[in-house]
């Protein structure tokens, strides 16, 4: 049997076989299945996905007429932030960061963000955002976005005004950190409605919402609540909402949003209640497995998102960066890992962009 | 006595402090011994923590079942002691996320399934100074868990162990370290004991290394 | 997410469109303006481009129609539009309104 070089989820090449990769791709799949209770991938989509790991050349790519958009995130910070977001640390201009990423990396959208990117921080210096947004108003051509997580984590203690429900649960003060979680949703809301609006007023064409529920279901609440506010205030603005990971987290446990329960939602639910909100696209999140192959991440991403691709309305960017996507969580990611990756999210899952 | 251990691993799963507490009363009647009773919980709670682990439960759900076990043990611990049942001496563990990250939504729910799993945890909460681990360890704490969710402070791990070596105390120190951005080959690297990737895997592995 | 050489640029490569080098950035308005998946995204370009949806991605052709049509062209070109210039060309071609644009007739209006 030939041998074949792959990746595991963080990055190590290790050298494998054919049938070990499917094996690992319907073991993959099995455990999306399980988890989301939806179906596993069928034998065709995963032989197609074994085409694309064994591929014996170091990058692989769509065939010409099936390419799709790129959206980004973090903004400038790949070239600016530090090791902490993968970023070079060369120290540019947000202009000329976004010119770059338009015309030598042919972004097909791009945004703008702010150094500590998240929404709470945002809120002392929106007038800063505003006139840079204008500013490259003026000189971009592709569709240009404000990025912020809503990292409602900044709410609690102590960065913000409302109790940690972590550490109030460690307490087994359930209802007083249900409370807190509730309240910072709410605040975080607010904020999200003042920071999206006025850069909407400067000529941003939308907002990108990333990262949405890296603190649990309340933030996931809070954010879609906001997304409801810019969406009522601004009827055109594009808005793109990505998550954090494939299933919402319940530090919560019985929040709702439009009569459900957030808690435990995978990416076929949580596209429903983002349409819901308003979004105009969802990016779905599959964490990485550093212990897993390249084939068992792989397997099981493209069987979440696919279901979530079939359920939308909206058309789905898929997250695509370091550890997410079946991608290996690694700060400088094999070439031939990404590009497999990339490949198999728009010929098997079907995503209409990455 | 089957049907009383599988009451009792039902009503831990199902998480309601009232419903453990009825099923550890009649479990009592029936003449289950406290350390019979405690283990079917216990496997309740290890079921608990995978079901967390699969999203169908959540974290509010886990401190109900870990309330039900603490109420259990309120009444079971003295009846243990007056019939001469040796109480396993539970093992402290110190949990933070590392000096100069604040990210600790994940290692607070480590450090609850930790608690749940028995373990007795001192969570420092998040920035935590380096020597507050190793103080915490000549202070009596079994085994030290590191957070961070940053390539930037990730490394702190390394100075930790370095620390607890300076120390003296590295060879009788389990030191556990997570996070998004840690692998088992980081782990490898820097001399840690145990990495996990999800709460449930570092419970497990705890406990594993505590039972050699 | 970081290191463009290892992340956005193998996309790109791979998968992605090219923004302003052939349509990606038309085809993105479409998604985000109508909600309209990947191959009615494509589709609805293609005609309003006067090409094939299998064009749309083609640098060849996408060139020369971006210059002739005033939409921005990556290279430094004096005289060809870029900016706002370029995305008021672009709402007429497709049918859509701008935020910046608006924003720009909204400045200049009380001339």
């Amino acid at each position: 049997m030939s041998e074949i070089y792959t990746r595991m989820g963080d990055g190590s090449r290790v050298v494998t076989t054919r049938s070990k990769v499917i094996d690992d791709l319907n073991l993959g799949s099995a455990d999306a299945a399980d988890m989301g209770v939806i179906k596993a991938l069928s034998s065709d989509l995963i032989e197609q996905l074994a085409d694309i790991i064994c591929d014996k050349n170091r990058v692989v790519g769509v065939e010409p007429g099936h390419e799709v958009v790129l959206t980004y995130d973090i903004g400038q910070l790949d070239f600016t932030g530090d090791n902490g977001n993968s970023g070079n640390g060369i120290d540019m201009g947000r202009l000329e960061a976004a010119l770059l990423h338009e015309r030598a990396m042919g972004a097909d959208t791009f945004e703008l963000a702010h150094a500590d990117y998240s929404i709470k921080p945002v809120k002392p210096v929106i007038s800063n955002e505003m006139q840079t947004m204008e500013e490259i108003q003026n000189e971009i051509v592709a569709p240009f976005f404000y990025g912020a997580m809503p990292n409602m984590g900044l709410y609690y203690k102590p960065d913000g005004p409302y109790g940690n429900p972590a550490d109030l649960m460690r307490e087994f003060k359930i209802e007083e950190a249900m409370d807190q979680a509730e309240k910072a949703s709410e605040h975080m809301a607010r904020d999200i409605e003042f920071v999206s609006t006025r850069i909407m007023s400067a000529g941003s064409d939308g907002f990108n919402f990333d990262t949405t529920g890296s603190a649990g279901d309340a933030d996931v609440v809070g954010t879609f609540k906001g997304v409801e506010k810019l969406r009522k205030a601004c009827p055109d603005a594009d808005i793109l909402l990505g998550m954090a990971g494939e299933c919402v987290m319940g530090i919560h446990g019985s929040i709702e949003y439009d009569g459900k329960v957030v808690a435990g939602l995978f990416p076929h639910q949580q596209v429903k209640l983002a349409e819901k909100a308003g979004a105009d696209v969802f990016g779905p999140v599959v964490n990485t497995n550093t212990g897993k192959s390249l084939a068992w991440n792989l397997g099981r991403a493209v069987t979440f998102v696919r279901e979530c691709g079939k359920v939308a309305k909206i058309p789905i960017h898929v997250n695509m960066g370091m550890g997410v996507g079946g991608i290996p969580m690694c700060e400088t990611a094999p070439i031939d890992a990404v590009t497999r990756c990339s490949k198999a999210m728009v010929e098997v899952a079907g995503v209409d962009g990455v | 006595m089957v049907e009383n251990k599988k009451a009792l691993y039902d009503a831990m799963v199902a998480y309601k402090v009232p419903g453990i507490q009825a099923a550890v009363e009649d479990a009592r009647k029936a003449g289950m011994s406290p350390t019979e009773i405690i283990d079917a919980l216990g496997d309740g709670m290890a079921e608990v923590g995978v079901l967390f682990e699969r999203g169908k439960l959540f974290l509010p759900h886990v401190l109900s079942a870990a309330a039900g076990m603490k109420s259990a043990m309120e009444v079971l611990g003295p009846e243990m002691l007056k019939a001469g049942t040796k109480t396993e001496n539970k093992v402290s563990v110190v949990m933070g996320t590392v000096e100069g990250d604040v990210h600790d939504i994940g290692k607070s729910i480590c450090s609850t399934m930790l608690q749940c799993g028995g373990f007795d945890v001192h969570d420092l909460g998040r920035d935590v100074p380096k020597q507050d681990f190793i103080n915490e360890v000549k202070g009596g704490c079994k085994m030290c868990g590191m957070s961070a969710l940053m390539t930037t402070t990730m490394v702190i791990e390394k100075d930790v162990i370095q620390m607890l070596k300076d120390a003296k105390l590295r060879d009788s120190t389990i030191v556990m370290i997570g996070g998004a951005p840690a692998t088992q080959a980081w782990c490898d690297k820097i001399g840690a004991d145990i990495y996990g990737e999800t709460a449930s895997e570092t419970t497990r592995k705890a406990k594993e290394i505590n039972t050699r | 997410m970081g290191d463009p050489c290892g992340m956005a640029i193998p996309h790109l490569m791979a998968s992605g469109l090219g923004g302003i080098r052939t349509s990606g950035d038309l085809v993105a308005r479409m998604q985000f303006n109508k909600n309209m998946k990947i191959k009615d995204a494509r589709k609805y370009v293609a005609k309003k481009l006067g090409v094939s949806d299998f064009e749309i991605g083609d640098e060849y052709i996408m060139r020369q129609l971006r210059e002739e049509l005033k939409i921005g062209v990556i290279t430094g070109l004096p005289n060809a539009p870029r900016g706002i210039a370029a995305k008021m060309n672009i709402e007429d071609l497709l049918g859509i309104k701008i935020n910046s644009c608006e924003k720009f007739r909204q400045m200049i209006a009380k001339r």
